[in-house]
């Protein structure tokens, strides 16, 4: 497989600390691939590795195919990259400041002329463009932090946390335009704590805690494998024999009563209405509807977290 | 928006990145307030300069002796050197680390080799346009003032060793930018240490009088005089002195500086009512000059090559 990002046993230290821990990182190309985990987890401070920015203590980054060194300018070119809360020198105004980054990537001056107006527009800073950033408010700046980040037509993205700073207009449109990118052919490596984001736009997702990978895969999968799910059984008459008889089943973790509604809570998910169903029949119940609901990315990210926590609760929070 | 998959993108030159770092680096120092600030100051310390003799002639009706030396002897002042160092350098280097705008530069395809050279050529050019602008005002102005003057095609070499004076600054100011990542601390220590050679360099001269040390710090150096047809010529040394001293040479290779030292033993002792002077040791013109020339490169090295080791291993956690 073709990776747009690999991280092998990939760790970061500073001190006693350890940010980033044996981190095997897989971001197929064409996709768009969330990076989640709660504040502290080593998100940016594996960003910053990708980046080149910072030097692992251990193991080994390759990023298009490329291994990733710090100060290794040429990996960058084919790189669009958006810091969290991104600064600018406040002396340049917004398309200056694209025409001298577009140089630095070896754009003609056609090239710039071509680009930089169209990622003004698309960012929504037309008319703005003239103006010294430092009279950009905290919006504008993330949003031509996302314009240099596209400048180069690059072909991965990594954007950390794109919607801070954004009104809600703002956070749909840089959805959209993740989105059209992907589509067009660019690989999106994006960090977010907004999880319905994340949740709406990326194919994969990697979940990490404490600098540790809890899980990585695609949307579907994290939540069939690792997430609960709920039935809601709808009956006539709800009796104890029901109820005896659905606890009993070996892929039920517990069950609650409201009203003639019976809630369960499953292990699995794999279709296992038919068992549910025969259960409550034999214990004389009668079925008038039946759901299965899986669980959102928000549940199986807290799921995972609090996992993760209980399991290893004296871990220092890593660095952000 | 259109985007066209560029894989088998052509790698941009080592020029073409440098030069957008040098842009990015100019844009930055035209519009430093603090630039303005020390452009206009050197402007009035060159009008004061060049204004008040006529002043001082209009008020005494004393006429202004013809000087047809003026101009290539006008050598610029350390405090000039120092500002126009300050202005450019002071926080190039370390406001980006303070500012974070660090990040979106270094995660563009330019290393930090570019960076720093970038940003020192920026400085370079920024400097020397208004030294050009500065040198030609003057030269206008003393002809104004003076009359004719003599030997201007060496304003050059003036030009020159205010350059390299005056980088001897920006290289520290690099240098302490780079170490410390931080603006006050970084004028902090270039003002201190120039208010220091601005002090102690008096203060040695009087109590040991032109010693030798002098001439390896950076600053206005040793004092001395030369003998040039039959009348004695003020020689000041030292890397502030630079441009000036060069031309010297050109013009007398053959000179020979004298450095004394007053006798304030024998006055002390009321053994005489005047300043008595003892030689302490003479020296060749061109060794004056060359001798500034190698210390001014070898600061601007030493300082140059520590703010670029300490910018290549920097690591940003900002």
């Amino acid at each position: 497989m073709d990776y747009a990002v690999e991280t092998t046993d990939l760790t970061k230290c500073f001190g006693s600390l350890t940010a980033v821990n044996k981190l095997n990182l897989k971001v197929q190309k064409n996709t768009i691939h969330g990076f989640l985990g709660p504040n502290g987890a080593g998100k940016t401070t594996t960003i910053k590795i990708l980046v080149g920015l910072l030097k692992p203590t251990e193991g080994s980054v390759k990023v298009l195919g490329q291994e990733v060194h710090v100060d290794d300018a040429d990996s960058r070119l084919e790189i669009g990259y958006m810091p969290e809360l991104p600064k600018f020198p406040k002396h340049l105004k917004g398309a200056e400041l694209l025409d001298i980054y577009g140089r630095m990537y070896g754009m003609t001056q056609q090239q710039r002329a071509e680009q930089i107006p169209k990622l003004i527009e698309l960012v929504g800073l037309k008319g703005r463009e003239n103006d010294l950033i430092g009279k950009y408010s905290k919006g504008m700046q993330q949003r031509i932090g996302i314009a240099q980040a596209l400048l180069n037509n690059p072909e991965l993205v990594i954007l950390d946390e794109p919607s801070i700073g954004l009104d809600p207009v703002g956070m749909v449109e840089v959805r959209e335009l993740m989105k059209t990118i992907s589509k067009e052919g660019m690989t999106v490596f994006l960090s977010s704590h907004l999880l319905f984001e994340v949740e709406q736009i990326c194919d994969h997702v990697t979940i990490i805690n404490n600098g540790s990978m809890l899980a990585s895969d695609t949307l579907q999968n994290i939540s069939n494998t690792l997430g609960p799910a709920m039935m809601h059984i709808e009956l006539t008459d709800l009796s104890d024999a029901v109820i005896s008889a659905v606890k009993k089943l070996p892929f039920v973790s517990g069950t609650w009563k409201t009203g003639s509604t019976l809630l369960i809570q499953v292990k699995t998910y794999d279709d296992v209405r038919a068992q549910v169903s025969q259960a409550v029949t034999g214990a004389g119940g009668v079925i008038v509807g039946m759901s299965q609901k899986t669980s959102n990315l928000e549940e199986v990210f807290l799921q995972l977290v609090t996992k993760d926590k209980e399991a290893k609760p004296n871990d220092h929070d890593a660095t952000e | 928006m259109t985007t066209t998959q560029q894989s088998s993108r052509p790698r941009p030159s080592w020029f073409t990145r440098f030069w957008a770092v040098v842009r990015y680096e100019m844009l930055w120092n035209i519009r430093k307030k603090k630039f303005i600030g020390v452009l206009i100051i050197a402007f009035a310390i060159a009008t004061i300069v060049l204004v008040a003799p006529v002043i001082t002639s209009k008020t005494t009706g004393v006429p202004i002796t013809a000087n047809p030396n003026y101009a290539i002897t006008f050598g610029g002042s350390s405090l000039v050197f120092f500002l126009f160092a300050i202005g450019t350098a002071m926080n190039s280097i370390s406001s980006e680390f303070e500012s974070g705008n660090i990040v979106p530069l270094v995660t563009k395809p330019v290393s930090r080799t570019m960076i720093f050279l970038g940003k020192l050529f920026g400085a370079f050019v920024i400097i020397l346009v208004s030294y050009v602008i500065l040198y030609a005002y003057i030269t206008l102005s003393s002809v104004l003032v003076y009359g004719p003057q003599n030997d201007l095609q060496f304003m050059p070499i003036i030009l020159i060793g205010s350059l390299i004076s005056t980088f001897i600054w920006v290289s520290l100011l690099f240098a302490v930018g780079s170490i410390s990542k931080n603006t006050i601390l970084t004028v902090l220590v270039a003002l201190g240490l120039f208010l220091s050679l601005f002090i102690a360099i008096p203060l040695v001269s009087v109590i040991a009088g032109a010693s030798p040390s002098l001439n390896y710090l950076p600053g206005s150096g040793a004092g001395g005089t030369m003998m040039i047809n039959n009348v004695n010529m003020t020689i000041n040394t030292g890397t502030d002195n630079l441009g000036v001293n060069m031309v010297n040479y050109f013009l007398y290779p053959q000179g020979n500086v004298t450095f004394s030292k007053i006798n304030i033993q024998a006055i002390q002792a009321g053994e005489t009512a005047l300043p008595t002077t003892g030689v302490l040791y003479t020296e060749p013109i061109s060794l004056v000059a060359l001798r500034a020339l190698g210390v001014a490169f070898a600061y601007i090295f030493v300082f140059l090559f520590v703010a670029w080791v300490v910018l290549k291993k920097s690591q940003i956690l900002e």
